[in-house]
Protein backbone atom coordinates (compact mmCIF):
# COMPACT_ATOMS: atom_id res chain seq x y z
CA UNK A 1 0.00 0.00 0.00
CA UNK A 2 0.93 3.33 -0.47
CA UNK A 3 0.33 7.02 1.77
CA UNK A 4 0.43 9.93 -1.09
CA UNK A 5 -0.86 13.23 -0.16
CA UNK A 6 -3.03 15.55 -2.66
CA UNK A 7 -3.41 19.12 -1.57
CA UNK A 8 -1.68 18.15 1.72
CA UNK A 9 -4.33 15.75 2.80
CA UNK A 10 -3.33 12.07 2.79
CA UNK A 11 -4.93 9.19 0.84
CA UNK A 12 -4.15 5.38 0.59
CA UNK A 13 -3.58 3.85 -2.72
CA UNK A 14 -2.88 0.61 -4.20
CA UNK A 15 0.53 0.14 -5.37
CA UNK A 16 0.51 0.67 -9.54
CA UNK A 17 -2.30 3.04 -9.15
CA UNK A 18 -1.64 6.69 -10.34
CA UNK A 19 -2.04 10.95 -10.18
CA UNK A 20 -6.01 10.05 -11.73
CA UNK A 21 -6.73 7.18 -8.37
CA UNK A 22 -5.53 10.06 -5.97
CA UNK A 23 -7.58 12.67 -7.70
CA UNK A 24 -10.42 10.27 -7.52
CA UNK A 25 -10.20 8.99 -4.16
CA UNK A 26 -9.65 13.40 -2.90
CA UNK A 27 -12.82 14.23 -4.97
CA UNK A 28 -11.40 16.44 -7.08
CA UNK A 29 -11.08 14.44 -10.55
CA UNK A 30 -13.94 16.55 -11.95
CA UNK A 31 -11.84 20.17 -11.07
CA UNK A 32 -9.29 19.42 -13.63
CA UNK A 33 -12.09 19.59 -16.39
CA UNK A 34 -13.05 23.74 -15.05
CA UNK A 35 -9.04 23.57 -15.77
CA UNK A 36 -7.64 23.21 -13.05
CA UNK A 37 -3.84 20.69 -13.17
CA UNK A 38 -2.20 18.87 -11.57
CA UNK A 39 1.31 19.57 -9.85
CA UNK A 40 4.15 17.79 -7.67
CA UNK A 41 6.16 19.47 -5.32
CA UNK A 42 8.67 21.22 -7.73
CA UNK A 43 5.73 22.75 -9.43
CA UNK A 44 6.09 20.47 -12.32
CA UNK A 45 2.63 19.70 -13.97
CA UNK A 46 1.72 16.14 -14.28
CA UNK A 47 -0.18 13.74 -16.28
CA UNK A 48 -2.93 11.85 -14.91
CA UNK A 49 -1.62 8.50 -15.52
CA UNK A 50 1.59 9.38 -14.11
CA UNK A 51 2.84 6.42 -11.38
CA UNK A 52 3.16 7.45 -7.81
CA UNK A 53 5.02 6.59 -4.97
CA UNK A 54 4.87 6.03 -1.27
CA UNK A 55 4.76 10.10 0.41
CA UNK A 56 4.96 11.99 -3.24
CA UNK A 57 2.70 15.25 -2.72
CA UNK A 58 0.72 16.48 -5.83
CA UNK A 59 -1.19 19.33 -5.98
CA UNK A 60 -4.10 20.58 -7.66
CA UNK A 61 -4.71 23.97 -8.65
CA UNK B 1 69.45 17.61 -35.93
CA UNK B 2 68.38 17.67 -32.44
CA UNK B 3 67.05 20.93 -32.67
CA UNK B 4 64.87 19.49 -35.68
CA UNK B 5 63.76 16.51 -33.75
CA UNK B 6 62.32 18.55 -31.15
CA UNK B 7 60.00 20.54 -33.26
CA UNK B 8 59.21 17.64 -35.07
CA UNK B 9 58.23 16.06 -31.95
CA UNK B 10 56.65 19.46 -30.43
CA UNK B 11 54.19 19.37 -33.76
CA UNK B 12 53.74 15.79 -33.35
CA UNK B 13 52.79 16.87 -29.54
CA UNK B 14 50.64 19.78 -30.68
CA UNK B 15 48.84 17.61 -33.40
CA UNK B 16 48.12 14.96 -31.08
CA UNK B 17 46.91 17.27 -27.95
CA UNK B 18 44.41 19.34 -31.15
CA UNK B 19 42.93 16.28 -32.38
CA UNK B 20 42.69 14.55 -28.71
CA UNK B 21 41.08 18.25 -27.53
CA UNK B 22 38.87 17.96 -30.80
CA UNK B 23 38.00 14.46 -30.29
CA UNK B 24 36.46 15.01 -27.32
CA UNK B 25 34.20 17.97 -28.02
CA UNK B 26 30.74 17.66 -28.92
CA UNK B 27 27.87 19.51 -29.50
CA UNK B 28 25.62 17.01 -28.64
CA UNK B 29 21.97 16.78 -28.75
CA UNK B 30 19.28 14.76 -27.00
CA UNK B 31 15.70 14.08 -27.70
CA UNK B 32 13.68 12.42 -25.21
CA UNK B 33 10.26 10.76 -24.79
CA UNK B 34 8.65 8.86 -22.27
CA UNK B 35 5.41 6.94 -21.31
CA UNK B 36 4.03 7.16 -24.88
CA UNK B 37 1.65 4.29 -24.06
CA UNK B 38 0.58 3.85 -27.87
CA UNK B 39 -0.66 7.23 -28.28
CA UNK B 40 -0.52 7.27 -31.95
CA UNK B 41 -3.18 9.62 -32.47
CA UNK B 42 -3.34 13.50 -31.46
CA UNK B 43 -5.94 13.70 -28.73
CA UNK B 44 -7.45 16.31 -26.43
CA UNK B 45 -6.51 16.04 -22.86
CA UNK B 46 -8.78 16.96 -20.34
CA UNK B 47 -9.22 20.29 -19.37
CA UNK B 48 -7.51 20.99 -22.56
CA UNK B 49 -9.11 23.03 -25.40
CA UNK B 50 -6.36 22.01 -28.10
CA UNK B 51 -5.68 18.42 -29.37
CA UNK B 52 -1.90 17.36 -28.81
CA UNK B 53 0.10 14.79 -29.61
CA UNK B 54 -0.27 12.17 -32.53
CA UNK B 55 2.87 9.82 -33.93
CA UNK B 56 3.40 11.53 -37.08
CA UNK B 57 3.91 14.59 -35.77
CA UNK B 58 6.18 13.40 -32.96
CA UNK B 59 8.46 12.21 -35.68
CA UNK B 60 8.32 15.12 -37.88
CA UNK B 61 9.36 17.12 -34.76
CA UNK B 62 12.14 14.72 -34.34
CA UNK B 63 13.30 14.97 -38.00
CA UNK B 64 13.29 18.68 -38.06
CA UNK B 65 15.47 18.75 -34.42
CA UNK B 66 17.95 16.25 -35.58
CA UNK B 67 19.13 18.50 -38.56
CA UNK B 68 22.39 19.76 -38.10
CA UNK B 69 23.55 18.63 -34.66
CA UNK B 70 24.76 14.82 -33.87
CA UNK B 71 21.82 13.92 -31.80
CA UNK B 72 20.50 10.88 -29.67
CA UNK B 73 16.96 9.70 -29.59
CA UNK B 74 16.10 8.39 -26.67
CA UNK B 75 12.65 6.57 -24.60
CA UNK B 76 12.22 6.26 -20.92
CA UNK B 77 9.96 3.37 -21.06
CA UNK B 78 6.10 2.59 -20.90
CA UNK B 79 5.98 2.80 -24.89
CA UNK B 80 4.73 -0.22 -26.20
CA UNK B 81 1.06 -0.57 -23.48
CA UNK B 82 -1.81 1.67 -23.08
CA UNK B 83 -4.01 2.67 -25.73
CA UNK B 84 -5.88 0.34 -28.23
CA UNK B 85 -3.51 1.37 -30.80
CA UNK B 86 -0.51 -0.06 -28.98
CA UNK B 87 -2.72 -3.32 -26.68
CA UNK B 88 -3.82 -4.11 -30.30
CA UNK B 89 -0.80 -5.35 -31.96
CA UNK B 90 0.87 -5.85 -28.26
CA UNK B 91 3.23 -3.40 -29.24
CA UNK B 92 4.10 -4.35 -32.21
CA UNK B 93 2.87 -1.54 -33.67
CA UNK B 94 5.04 0.92 -31.41
CA UNK B 95 8.00 -0.76 -31.92
CA UNK B 96 7.68 -0.60 -35.93
CA UNK B 97 7.14 2.93 -35.29
CA UNK B 98 10.38 3.44 -33.26
CA UNK B 99 11.92 1.34 -35.44
CA UNK B 100 11.06 4.50 -38.35
CA UNK B 101 12.07 7.31 -35.92
CA UNK B 102 15.54 5.89 -35.49
CA UNK B 103 15.51 5.80 -31.91
CA UNK B 104 18.87 5.26 -30.36
CA UNK B 105 17.75 3.01 -27.13
CA UNK B 106 15.19 2.87 -24.65
CA UNK B 107 14.69 1.66 -21.00
CA UNK B 108 12.12 -1.08 -20.38
CA UNK B 109 9.13 0.90 -17.98
CA UNK B 110 7.05 -1.22 -15.86
CA UNK B 111 4.26 -1.32 -18.42
CA UNK B 112 6.00 -3.10 -21.01
CA UNK B 113 5.93 -6.51 -18.99
CA UNK B 114 1.82 -6.31 -19.42
CA UNK B 115 1.65 -8.41 -22.30
CA UNK B 116 3.81 -11.07 -20.49
CA UNK B 117 7.11 -12.21 -20.71
CA UNK B 118 7.10 -14.06 -24.36
CA UNK B 119 5.28 -10.98 -26.02
CA UNK B 120 7.91 -8.79 -24.52
CA UNK B 121 10.91 -11.19 -26.14
CA UNK B 122 9.13 -11.00 -29.04
CA UNK B 123 9.19 -6.85 -28.92
CA UNK B 124 12.36 -6.95 -28.24
CA UNK B 125 13.66 -9.39 -30.72
CA UNK B 126 11.76 -6.54 -33.67
CA UNK B 127 13.31 -3.69 -31.71
CA UNK B 128 16.47 -1.99 -34.22
CA UNK B 129 17.62 0.14 -31.43
CA UNK B 130 19.15 -1.52 -27.98
CA UNK B 131 16.46 -2.25 -25.18
CA UNK B 132 18.09 -1.53 -21.53
CA UNK B 133 17.45 -2.48 -18.22
CA UNK B 134 20.49 -2.49 -16.04
CA UNK B 135 18.73 -3.91 -12.79
CA UNK B 136 16.53 -6.54 -14.29
CA UNK B 137 17.75 -9.90 -14.35
CA UNK B 138 16.40 -13.08 -16.50
CA UNK B 139 15.87 -11.35 -19.91
CA UNK B 140 18.93 -12.38 -22.46
CA UNK B 141 18.13 -9.80 -25.13
CA UNK B 142 18.05 -7.09 -22.41
CA UNK B 143 21.90 -5.15 -22.47
CA UNK B 144 22.75 -2.82 -18.63
CA UNK B 145 24.30 0.00 -20.65
CA UNK B 146 25.36 1.13 -24.36
CA UNK B 147 28.60 3.21 -25.32
CA UNK B 148 27.90 5.41 -28.31
CA UNK B 149 30.30 7.28 -30.07
CA UNK B 150 29.57 10.98 -31.85
CA UNK B 151 32.57 12.45 -33.39
CA UNK B 152 34.62 10.67 -30.72
CA UNK B 153 32.91 11.61 -27.78
CA UNK B 154 31.72 8.31 -26.00
CA UNK B 155 28.48 8.30 -24.11
CA UNK B 156 27.67 5.80 -21.84
CA UNK B 157 23.99 5.20 -21.57
CA UNK B 158 22.70 3.17 -18.51
CA UNK B 159 18.77 1.98 -18.19
CA UNK B 160 16.92 1.14 -15.18
CA UNK B 161 13.29 0.20 -14.49
CA UNK B 162 11.22 0.63 -10.78
CA UNK B 163 11.85 -1.98 -8.84
CA UNK B 164 8.22 -2.04 -7.55
CA UNK B 165 7.51 -3.43 -11.52
CA UNK B 166 6.50 -6.90 -9.84
CA UNK B 167 3.94 -5.04 -8.05
CA UNK B 168 2.70 -3.13 -10.85
CA UNK B 169 1.91 -5.78 -12.99
CA UNK B 170 0.63 -9.01 -12.40
CA UNK B 171 2.73 -11.23 -11.30
CA UNK B 172 2.69 -13.88 -14.14
CA UNK B 173 4.05 -11.16 -16.50
CA UNK B 174 7.29 -10.96 -14.68
CA UNK B 175 7.63 -14.63 -13.52
CA UNK B 176 11.40 -15.69 -12.99
CA UNK B 177 12.69 -12.34 -13.41
CA UNK B 178 14.36 -10.33 -10.35
CA UNK B 179 14.21 -6.35 -9.96
CA UNK B 180 17.21 -5.01 -8.32
CA UNK B 181 18.03 -1.90 -6.54
CA UNK B 182 18.18 1.21 -9.12
CA UNK B 183 20.03 3.19 -7.32
CA UNK B 184 22.75 0.45 -6.09
CA UNK B 185 22.67 -0.94 -9.54
CA UNK B 186 23.15 2.59 -11.49
CA UNK B 187 26.35 3.36 -8.98
CA UNK B 188 27.51 0.20 -10.09
CA UNK B 189 27.73 0.95 -13.97
CA UNK B 190 28.50 4.56 -13.18
CA UNK B 191 31.46 3.05 -11.13
CA UNK B 192 31.91 0.99 -14.53
CA UNK B 193 31.77 3.26 -17.02
CA UNK B 194 33.32 6.05 -15.57
CA UNK B 195 36.46 5.36 -17.48
CA UNK B 196 35.18 3.74 -20.52
CA UNK B 197 32.59 7.10 -21.25
CA UNK B 198 32.96 10.59 -21.66
CA UNK B 199 29.98 11.74 -20.18
CA UNK B 200 27.21 8.94 -18.47
CA UNK B 201 23.43 9.12 -18.79
CA UNK B 202 20.45 7.45 -17.52
CA UNK B 203 18.14 6.59 -18.98
CA UNK B 204 15.45 5.71 -16.18
CA UNK B 205 11.85 4.70 -15.66
CA UNK B 206 11.51 5.08 -12.07
CA UNK B 207 9.74 8.78 -12.04
CA UNK B 208 10.91 11.71 -11.01
CA UNK B 209 11.29 12.02 -7.27
CA UNK B 210 13.32 8.75 -7.61
CA UNK B 211 15.65 10.40 -10.40
CA UNK B 212 16.45 13.43 -7.78
CA UNK B 213 16.97 11.52 -5.12
CA UNK B 214 19.36 9.00 -7.63
CA UNK B 215 21.53 12.44 -8.70
CA UNK B 216 22.05 13.20 -4.80
CA UNK B 217 23.53 9.59 -3.89
CA UNK B 218 25.23 8.73 -6.99
CA UNK B 219 28.01 11.22 -8.27
CA UNK B 220 29.28 10.79 -11.51
CA UNK B 221 25.72 10.76 -13.52
CA UNK B 222 25.71 13.82 -15.71
CA UNK B 223 22.04 13.51 -17.13
CA UNK B 224 19.26 11.45 -16.12
CA UNK B 225 16.52 10.98 -18.78
CA UNK B 226 13.45 10.06 -16.65
CA UNK B 227 10.03 8.20 -16.93
CA UNK B 228 7.23 7.19 -14.61
CA UNK B 229 5.95 9.76 -13.30
CA UNK B 230 5.20 11.23 -16.64
CA UNK B 231 6.23 14.93 -15.23
CA UNK B 232 5.86 17.87 -17.61
CA UNK B 233 10.02 19.41 -17.02
CA UNK B 234 9.94 22.58 -19.10
CA UNK B 235 13.18 23.27 -17.76
CA UNK B 236 16.05 20.47 -16.57
CA UNK B 237 16.51 20.26 -12.75
CA UNK B 238 19.66 20.38 -11.79
CA UNK B 239 20.61 17.96 -8.31
CA UNK B 240 24.21 18.41 -7.87
CA UNK B 241 26.45 18.10 -11.12
CA UNK B 242 22.84 16.24 -12.66
CA UNK B 243 20.93 17.33 -14.95
CA UNK B 244 17.20 15.94 -14.72
CA UNK B 245 14.80 15.95 -17.53
CA UNK B 246 11.35 14.19 -18.15
CA UNK B 247 8.65 14.96 -21.13
CA UNK B 248 5.60 14.76 -19.82
CA UNK B 249 3.60 11.96 -21.71
CA UNK B 250 1.78 10.30 -24.92
CA UNK B 251 4.30 11.54 -27.05
CA UNK B 252 2.32 15.09 -26.21
CA UNK B 253 5.69 16.94 -26.05
CA UNK B 254 9.46 15.89 -27.62
CA UNK B 255 12.48 16.69 -24.76
CA UNK B 256 15.11 18.45 -25.97
CA UNK B 257 18.44 19.06 -24.48
CA UNK B 258 21.33 20.59 -25.75
CA UNK B 259 24.86 20.00 -24.01
CA UNK B 260 28.05 21.56 -24.99
CA UNK B 261 30.89 18.79 -24.10
CA UNK B 262 34.39 19.63 -23.53
CA UNK B 263 37.37 17.33 -22.33
CA UNK B 264 34.29 14.94 -21.19
CA UNK B 265 32.50 17.31 -18.82
CA UNK B 266 29.25 18.94 -19.85
CA UNK B 267 30.22 22.88 -19.67
CA UNK B 268 26.85 24.26 -20.57
CA UNK B 269 23.32 23.13 -21.36
CA UNK B 270 19.96 24.46 -22.73
CA UNK B 271 16.88 22.35 -22.19
CA UNK B 272 13.69 22.62 -23.07
CA UNK B 273 10.11 20.51 -24.66
CA UNK B 274 8.44 21.12 -27.71
CA UNK B 275 4.77 20.82 -27.65
CA UNK B 276 3.73 18.18 -30.48
CA UNK B 277 0.27 19.48 -32.20
CA UNK B 278 -1.18 18.55 -35.51
CA UNK B 279 0.02 20.66 -37.81
CA UNK B 280 -0.90 19.61 -41.75
CA UNK B 281 2.39 19.42 -43.61
CA UNK B 282 4.46 18.68 -40.62
CA UNK B 283 3.99 14.85 -39.97
CA UNK B 284 6.76 11.79 -41.04
CA UNK B 285 5.14 9.84 -43.88
CA UNK B 286 6.61 6.99 -43.01
CA UNK B 287 5.43 7.07 -39.59
CA UNK B 288 2.12 8.27 -40.81
CA UNK B 289 1.56 5.13 -42.95
CA UNK B 290 2.70 2.89 -39.74
CA UNK B 291 -0.33 4.47 -37.58
CA UNK B 292 -2.74 4.24 -40.42
CA UNK B 293 -1.67 1.30 -41.42
CA UNK B 294 -2.27 -0.22 -37.42
CA UNK B 295 -5.22 1.57 -37.68
CA UNK B 296 -6.78 -0.40 -40.06
CA UNK B 297 -5.91 -3.24 -38.53
CA UNK B 298 -7.68 -2.38 -35.55
CA UNK B 299 -10.33 -1.94 -36.93
CA UNK B 300 -9.97 -5.32 -38.36
CA UNK B 301 -9.31 -6.64 -35.02
CA UNK B 302 -12.51 -4.58 -33.35
CA UNK B 303 -14.99 -6.12 -35.72
CA UNK B 304 -13.86 -9.67 -35.69
CA UNK B 305 -16.30 -12.04 -33.69
CA UNK B 306 -15.06 -12.43 -30.24
CA UNK B 307 -18.33 -15.03 -29.31
CA UNK B 308 -21.74 -15.16 -29.78
CA UNK B 309 -24.85 -14.55 -27.21
CA UNK B 310 -27.98 -16.25 -27.63
CA UNK B 311 -30.14 -13.66 -25.88
CA UNK B 312 -29.85 -9.79 -26.06
CA UNK B 313 -27.54 -8.85 -22.89
CA UNK B 314 -29.44 -5.96 -21.10
CA UNK B 315 -26.60 -2.95 -20.47
CA UNK B 316 -29.87 -0.56 -20.71
CA UNK B 317 -31.52 -1.25 -17.03
CA UNK B 318 -27.94 -1.96 -14.95
CA UNK B 319 -28.74 1.70 -12.91
CA UNK B 320 -32.05 0.48 -11.57
CA UNK B 321 -32.08 -3.31 -11.20
CA UNK B 322 -30.31 -6.36 -11.90
CA UNK B 323 -29.45 -7.00 -15.22
CA UNK B 324 -27.76 -10.27 -17.55
CA UNK B 325 -24.78 -8.40 -18.59
CA UNK B 326 -24.50 -6.66 -15.47
CA UNK B 327 -23.87 -10.35 -14.02
CA UNK B 328 -21.97 -11.76 -16.47
CA UNK B 329 -19.37 -8.57 -16.15
CA UNK B 330 -19.74 -9.10 -11.99
CA UNK B 331 -19.77 -12.76 -12.38
CA UNK B 332 -16.73 -12.88 -15.01
CA UNK B 333 -14.17 -10.50 -12.12
CA UNK B 334 -15.14 -12.40 -9.75
CA UNK B 335 -13.97 -15.54 -11.55
CA UNK B 336 -10.44 -13.82 -12.43
CA UNK B 337 -9.56 -12.12 -8.97
CA UNK B 338 -10.93 -15.82 -7.45
CA UNK B 339 -12.74 -13.43 -4.68
CA UNK B 340 -15.81 -14.48 -2.81
CA UNK B 341 -18.04 -11.78 -4.50
CA UNK B 342 -17.62 -8.67 -6.84
CA UNK B 343 -19.59 -5.81 -6.99
CA UNK B 344 -19.67 -3.04 -9.70
CA UNK B 345 -21.09 0.26 -9.91
CA UNK B 346 -24.02 0.01 -12.87
CA UNK B 347 -22.49 2.83 -14.69
CA UNK B 348 -19.29 0.88 -15.29
CA UNK B 349 -21.40 -0.58 -18.42
CA UNK B 350 -22.96 1.39 -20.73
CA UNK B 351 -24.73 -0.26 -23.66
CA UNK B 352 -26.50 -2.93 -24.70
CA UNK B 353 -25.66 -6.17 -26.70
CA UNK B 354 -27.91 -7.51 -29.26
CA UNK B 355 -28.54 -11.08 -29.26
CA UNK B 356 -26.11 -12.81 -32.26
CA UNK B 357 -22.30 -12.21 -32.56
CA UNK B 358 -20.79 -10.46 -30.37
CA UNK B 359 -17.49 -8.12 -32.17
CA UNK B 360 -14.93 -7.03 -30.42
CA UNK B 361 -16.25 -3.51 -30.84
CA UNK B 362 -19.18 -4.41 -28.95
CA UNK B 363 -17.24 -5.46 -25.61
CA UNK B 364 -15.43 -2.02 -26.04
CA UNK B 365 -18.31 0.47 -26.30
CA UNK B 366 -19.87 -1.67 -23.29
CA UNK B 367 -16.44 -0.94 -21.09
CA UNK B 368 -14.94 1.91 -23.03
CA UNK B 369 -13.10 2.83 -20.05
CA UNK B 370 -9.64 2.23 -18.80
CA UNK B 371 -10.35 0.33 -16.00
CA UNK B 372 -9.13 -2.75 -14.49
CA UNK B 373 -10.00 -5.29 -11.49
CA UNK B 374 -9.07 -4.91 -7.65
CA UNK B 375 -10.34 -7.45 -5.11
CA UNK B 376 -9.76 -6.35 -1.11
CA UNK B 377 -10.78 -8.15 1.69
CA UNK B 378 -13.98 -5.95 3.85
CA UNK B 379 -15.71 -6.91 6.60
CA UNK B 380 -19.34 -7.85 6.47
CA UNK B 381 -20.65 -4.41 7.66
CA UNK B 382 -18.61 -2.85 4.96
CA UNK B 383 -19.96 -5.12 2.28
CA UNK B 384 -23.87 -4.01 3.41
CA UNK B 385 -22.20 -0.49 3.18
CA UNK B 386 -21.49 -0.62 -0.16
CA UNK B 387 -24.39 -2.04 -1.32
CA UNK B 388 -26.52 0.56 0.82
CA UNK B 389 -24.99 3.29 -0.90
CA UNK B 390 -25.41 1.54 -4.21
CA UNK B 391 -29.25 1.33 -3.96
CA UNK B 392 -29.42 5.05 -2.15
CA UNK B 393 -29.35 6.81 -5.70
CA UNK B 394 -32.00 4.82 -7.90
CA UNK B 395 -35.08 7.50 -7.81
CA UNK B 396 -31.85 9.21 -9.75
CA UNK B 397 -30.49 6.25 -11.82
CA UNK B 398 -27.21 7.04 -10.48
CA UNK B 399 -24.19 4.85 -11.97
CA UNK B 400 -23.76 3.61 -8.51
CA UNK B 401 -26.34 0.97 -8.92
CA UNK B 402 -24.52 -2.15 -8.02
CA UNK B 403 -24.28 -5.15 -9.70
CA UNK B 404 -22.83 -8.18 -8.01
CA UNK B 405 -21.97 -11.90 -8.31
CA UNK B 406 -21.00 -14.01 -5.47
CA UNK B 407 -23.71 -12.50 -3.31
CA UNK B 408 -27.89 -11.61 -3.52
CA UNK B 409 -29.78 -8.98 -1.29
CA UNK B 410 -33.24 -7.71 -1.54
CA UNK B 411 -33.88 -4.22 -0.55
CA UNK B 412 -37.13 -1.40 0.08
CA UNK B 413 -36.87 1.14 -2.39
CA UNK B 414 -39.36 3.14 -0.99
CA UNK B 415 -37.23 3.29 2.37
CA UNK B 416 -35.42 5.93 2.95
CA UNK B 417 -31.64 5.64 1.81
CA UNK B 418 -29.03 4.43 4.47
CA UNK B 419 -31.84 1.93 5.61
CA UNK B 420 -32.66 0.07 2.38
CA UNK B 421 -30.84 -3.28 2.67
CA UNK B 422 -32.80 -5.67 4.12
CA UNK B 423 -31.34 -8.94 3.60
CA UNK B 424 -27.19 -9.99 2.17
CA UNK B 425 -26.34 -14.00 1.39
CA UNK B 426 -22.84 -14.66 0.39
CA UNK B 427 -22.70 -18.12 -0.71
CA UNK B 428 -26.28 -18.91 0.62
CA UNK B 429 -25.34 -17.82 3.79
CA UNK B 430 -26.23 -14.67 5.48
CA UNK B 431 -23.76 -11.95 5.71
CA UNK B 432 -21.68 -12.07 8.99
CA UNK B 433 -21.01 -8.42 9.33
CA UNK B 434 -17.66 -9.04 11.54
CA UNK B 435 -16.30 -11.47 9.14
CA UNK B 436 -14.52 -11.23 6.34
CA UNK B 437 -14.82 -11.65 2.61
CA UNK B 438 -13.24 -10.43 -0.59
CA UNK B 439 -14.88 -8.42 -2.99
CA UNK B 440 -13.63 -7.97 -6.58
CA UNK B 441 -14.71 -4.71 -8.13
CA UNK B 442 -12.77 -1.71 -10.21
CA UNK B 443 -10.32 0.36 -9.95
CA UNK B 444 -12.24 3.20 -9.85
CA UNK B 445 -14.68 1.93 -6.90
CA UNK B 446 -11.59 0.65 -5.24
CA UNK B 447 -10.23 4.33 -4.24
CA UNK B 448 -13.73 5.25 -3.39
CA UNK B 449 -15.34 6.24 -6.40
CA UNK B 450 -18.60 6.65 -7.35
CA UNK B 451 -19.18 7.19 -3.45
CA UNK B 452 -17.96 3.76 -2.31
CA UNK B 453 -15.96 4.56 0.53
CA UNK B 454 -15.91 1.29 2.28
CA UNK B 455 -13.56 -0.26 -0.36
CA UNK B 456 -11.45 3.31 0.07
CA UNK B 457 -11.62 2.56 3.75
CA UNK B 458 -10.07 -1.06 3.49
CA UNK B 459 -7.47 0.09 0.96
CA UNK B 460 -6.51 2.37 3.81
CA UNK B 461 -6.67 -0.38 6.77
CA UNK B 462 -4.66 -2.07 4.67
CA UNK B 463 -0.72 -1.55 5.49
CA UNK B 464 0.98 -4.10 3.28
CA UNK B 465 1.18 -6.94 0.84
CA UNK B 466 3.52 -8.76 -1.21
CA UNK B 467 3.33 -11.60 -3.67
CA UNK B 468 2.42 -15.27 -2.89
CA UNK B 469 2.62 -17.84 -5.25
CA UNK B 470 2.19 -15.63 -8.25
CA UNK B 471 -0.95 -13.69 -6.26
CA UNK B 472 -0.96 -10.03 -4.41
CA UNK B 473 -1.75 -11.03 -0.84
CA UNK B 474 -2.20 -8.29 1.87
CA UNK B 475 -3.79 -7.32 4.88
CA UNK B 476 -6.63 -6.49 2.76
CA UNK B 477 -5.91 -6.60 -1.24
CA UNK B 478 -5.67 -9.49 -2.28
CA UNK B 479 -5.52 -8.90 -6.16
CA UNK B 480 -4.25 -5.56 -8.58
CA UNK B 481 -3.76 -6.60 -12.22
CA UNK B 482 -3.31 -2.63 -13.66
CA UNK B 483 -1.96 -3.61 -16.89
CA UNK B 484 -4.79 -5.20 -18.51
CA UNK B 485 -7.92 -3.58 -19.03
CA UNK B 486 -11.90 -5.32 -17.86
CA UNK B 487 -12.48 -4.83 -21.15
CA UNK B 488 -9.88 -7.61 -22.68
CA UNK B 489 -10.45 -9.87 -19.62
CA UNK B 490 -13.90 -9.80 -20.85
CA UNK B 491 -13.07 -10.52 -24.50
CA UNK B 492 -10.75 -13.25 -23.40
CA UNK B 493 -13.25 -14.69 -20.89
CA UNK B 494 -16.20 -14.69 -24.04
CA UNK B 495 -13.64 -16.06 -26.46
CA UNK B 496 -13.44 -18.93 -24.56
CA UNK B 497 -16.89 -19.55 -23.81
CA UNK B 498 -17.68 -19.43 -27.79
CA UNK B 499 -21.44 -18.76 -26.62
CA UNK B 500 -23.10 -17.36 -23.68
CA UNK B 501 -26.39 -16.69 -22.43
CA UNK B 502 -26.49 -15.05 -18.75
CA UNK B 503 -29.63 -15.42 -17.18
CA UNK B 504 -31.44 -12.81 -14.64
CA UNK B 505 -30.63 -15.36 -11.17
CA UNK B 506 -32.80 -13.16 -8.49
CA UNK B 507 -29.23 -12.16 -6.65
CA UNK B 508 -30.98 -8.72 -6.27
CA UNK B 509 -34.80 -8.81 -5.30
CA UNK B 510 -37.11 -5.84 -4.74
CA UNK B 511 -39.21 -5.84 -0.94
CA UNK B 512 -41.69 -3.65 -0.32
Amino acid sequence: MMKVYVNDLPVDLVQGMTVRHALTAGGLLETLEQGKKVYDEWKNELGLDGALSEGVKIFVR
Amino acid sequence: MKRWAAVVLYLLFGFFLSSQTHARSLDLRILHVNDFHGFADAYQPLGSHERLGGAAYLAGKVNALRRGKPTLLLAAGDMIQGNNWANMSQGESVVEMMNQMRFDAMVLGNHEFDFGRAVLEKRMSEAAFPILGANVEGLDRLKPFIIKEMDGVKVGIVGVVTEETPVATHPRNVSGLNFRSSAETVERYVRELKDRADIIVVLSHIGHEADRALAGRVKGIDVIVGGHSHTRILKPARVGNTLVVQAWEHGKAIGVLDLVIREGRVIEYDGWLEEIKPQAEKEDRGVLAIVEKYSRSMDTVLNAGVGNTGIDLDGENVRKRETNLGNLIADIIRQASKADAAIINGGTIRTNISRGEIRMKDIYSVLPFDNYIVAIRLRGKQIAEALEHGVSGIEEGEGRFPQVAGLTFAYSPSAPKGSRIREILIAGKPLDPGGEYSVATNDFLAVGGDGYRPFAEAVKSSQTFSVVGGMLQGEKVVYSDSGRWLRDVVVEYIKGKATIAPGIEGRITVRP
